[in-house]
């Protein structure tokens, strides 16, 4: 009979849900994070240019990663919260 | 800025609870730990666990460490309760008091005496300064001196910080002054969505819980246990039982609860006793650990940027390169088969940090860490230097570290490109068919933001040496050898060349090329493997740079 050390992250803090889904995207503020991949602008553009023409987006927040090595900063993310949903990109 | 020996300006401010705090009446007392923050800096939010650990050690005198907000009040006290702040934190919302001491930058330290003369003042995060302001308060105050910044927790020694919110433009200023009531996206944060944030995490905790416990069934092997709970379900290791663990705890001289970083991407706490489970899994001795523990604060050092290593999908991984004597000490082995199977330390330790990684990081493959290749070095990687075969100064020397002293250093490397040269019979020709395999790092056209490190096989290092190479001589060699040529070019759209423009052109060897690196400091060298062979080795880097990872070494000591 072996007693074991748990070798593994046991964390204290709450497991977050994630947030609501959106029904539709119909009027909504959306925001795309560009996480500085090259050529993310003209990608993003084109997605801009389709989510208010396709899906009657209202509003497009555009934001930028400094660097995609690493995580957003907090205050970027804070920045973002009062969108209704977030796109963020890759490219390359 | 006011500075040393300058009287403290007097002013008066509004504390969190409405109170109002003065500074005359406090200084009268005793003396004041003053520092000026901004609630969405990086580098203040870094100091206030600092801020708190000499709050504490000033025990009932803790109030004589006081921080003034140069943000209004819902952000202070979203900061307040995230680090759970046990020190008096002013309002400065007018920025009268940021006017008048004129910290050019935050976080901003102002040691007031006793009788409110100014006895040091500094601006950014600098463990030294915090030392040496803590030390003054408390021999000051007749209280056992206790160093609050760890110059081994993993933090950056210096990091600069903001801007102080007096010198940003006006109308930035004024949008902070009138507590972003105008502003939508700053007020929706402070009064739509506080209440929804998730509980944020503690970037410096101290001390975390002990891990738990279990008892497995008479009939269940540990080993396929240990396999089927995820502790390493793609190689075998040994259980982590409670008396293996314990051993290894009896021989550190650390608490089991300390926290020696947090591992990115998922920020698990590598506590001691969480690092020890692992280190029995990798097949450690207990004397391992005094590699092992700065191998993981260098892990955990954000200048590594292992939440980028392991999220990438490229396969670098970090190589644990050990200079000095504790490596032999150990039992590290730097001689003939360094890279491979050729001693448990290296296979051992290298092979823990990678658990750590994975088990306290949670970067498992296929789910974050999205490497397309991967690496057989993700199993271990761990290599020493050959300073009986090294005709120079070892790595941690050139470091700065003393001749005596021990380091370990973390290099995210991609996989090794074996370099054979036996017929050259000088440095140069040597450097040149190294500086070959140099050019192709990352990708061939590919120049700047790469970075390498050579290692030297002692045959070809004795080369360098009898032909007059000194160690930085041979590595400007290979900055200004190693290039790509500009015919290279000829295919638009390939990689490297949407990037012709920011590269630099010099002509090499009669021909133009674009030079491989920026500097000779993206070339790292160390000397290892055995004394017959003449073959090198070039091993190369992620994104090179301060938004790629940096090599990290941290000295060898308990």
């Amino acid at each position: 009979m072996s007693t074991l050390v748990n070798p593994l992250d046991e964390p204290s803090r709450d497991r977050q849900s994630p947030a609501p889904r959106l029904d539709s995207l119909e009027g909504k503020t959306l925001a795309l994070l560009d996480i500085s991949k090259p050529r993310g602008k003209e990608f993003l553009d084109r997605v801009e240019q389709i989510l208010k023409e396709r899906y009657g987006v209202a509003e497009i927040v555009r934001e930028s990663k400094p660097t995609y090595t690493k995580p957003a900063p907090g205050a970027l993310l804070q920045r973002l919260a009062f969108v209704d949903g977030v796109i963020e990109a890759l490219a390359d | 800025m006011l500075a040393p020996g300058d009287p403290a300006p007097d002013f008066s401010l509004a504390r969190l609870d409405g109170t109002h705090w003065r500074i005359e009446e406090e200084t009268a007392e005793g003396p004041l730990l003053l520092t000026f923050i901004e609630t969405d800096c990086p580098t203040c939010r870094l100091t206030v666990p600092y801020l708190k650990r000499l709050a504490e050690a000033l025990g009932p005198s803790g109030h004589r460490v006081v921080a003034v907000s140069q943000d209004g009040d819902p952000e202070t006290r979203e900061l307040v309760e995230a680090y759970e702040v046990n020190f008096p934190v002013l309002l400065d919302v007018d920025l009268h008091a940021s006017r008048s001491y004129d910290p050019p930058s935050v976080p901003a330290l102002f040691l007031v005496g006793q009788g409110g003369k100014i006895e040091f003042s500094e601006v950014g995060f600098h463990k030294g300064d915090l030392n040496s302001a803590a030390e003054k308060m408390l021999s000051g105050l007749g209280l056992p001196v206790r160093i609050v910044a760890d110059p081994d927790d993993g933090a950056p020694s210096m990091k600069p910080g903001c801007t102080s919110r007096h010198l940003e433009s006006v109308g930035a200023s004024e949008a902070v002054d009138s507590a972003a009531a105008a502003e939508p996206v700053e007020s929706a944060w402070a009064v739509g969505s506080a209440d929804a944030l998730p509980e944020p995490i503690d970037l410096r905790p101290e001390r975390a819980p002990r891990a738990s416990r279990f008892t497995l069934a008479e009939d269940e092997d540990p080993y396929e246990h240990c396999m089927s709970a995820g502790f390493s379900p793609f190689l075998p290791v040994v259980p982590p039982t409670a008396e293996r663990v314990d051993a290894f705890l009896a021989a550190i001289p650390h608490s089991p609860d300390r926290v020696v970083g947090l591992v990115p991407p998922c920020y698990g706490s590598a506590t001691v006793e969480k690092i020890a489970a692992n280190a029995v899994m990798a097949g450690c001795k207990p004397e391992h650990m005094e590699a092992l523990i700065p191998v993981v604060r260098a892990a955990c050092d954000e200048r590594f940027n292992l939440h980028g290593v392991q999220a990438t999908t490229h396969a670098a991984t970090p190589l644990i390169m050990l200079s000095g004597p504790s490596a032999a000490r150990l039992g590290f082995a730097s001689g003939a088969g360094v890279f491979g199977n050729v001693a448990r330390a290296n296979s051992s330790v290298g092979r823990a940090l990678q658990l750590v990684m994975a088990n306290l990081g949670g970067a498992l493959p296929g789910e974050i860490d999205m490497s397309a290749l991967g690496n057989p070095g993700r199993f271990s990687y761990c290599v020493a230097e050959n300073h009986e075969e090294s005709p120079w100064e070892p790595l941690h020397v050139e470091l700065g570290f003393g001749q005596d002293e021990s380091t370990v250093t973390l290099f995210a490397a991609g996989g090794l490109t074996e370099v054979s040269e036996h017929t050259a019979r000088t440095g140069a020709g040597v450097l040149r068919t190294i500086a070959a395999t140099l050019s192709m790092v990352w990708s061939w056209r590919q120049c700047g933001r790469v970075d390498a490190v050579v290692v030297l096989c002692p045959e070809h290092a004795e080369t360098l040496s009898s032909d007059g190479f000194g160690k930085s001589d041979a590595r400007d060699f290979l900055f200004e050898h190693t290039g790509v040529p500009l015919r290279a070019f000829d295919h638009e759209g390939t990689e490297g060349t949407q990037l012709r423009d920011s590269y630099e052109e010099v002509l090499m060897h009669g021909e133009p090329h674009y030079r491989k690196f920026k500097d000779p400091s993206q070339i790292r060298i160390i000397v290892a493997g055995g004394t017959a062979g003449k073959f090198s080795a070039v091993l190369g880097g992620w994104l090179a740079g301060a938004e790629g990872s940096q090599m990290v070494t941290y000295p060898v000591k308990w």
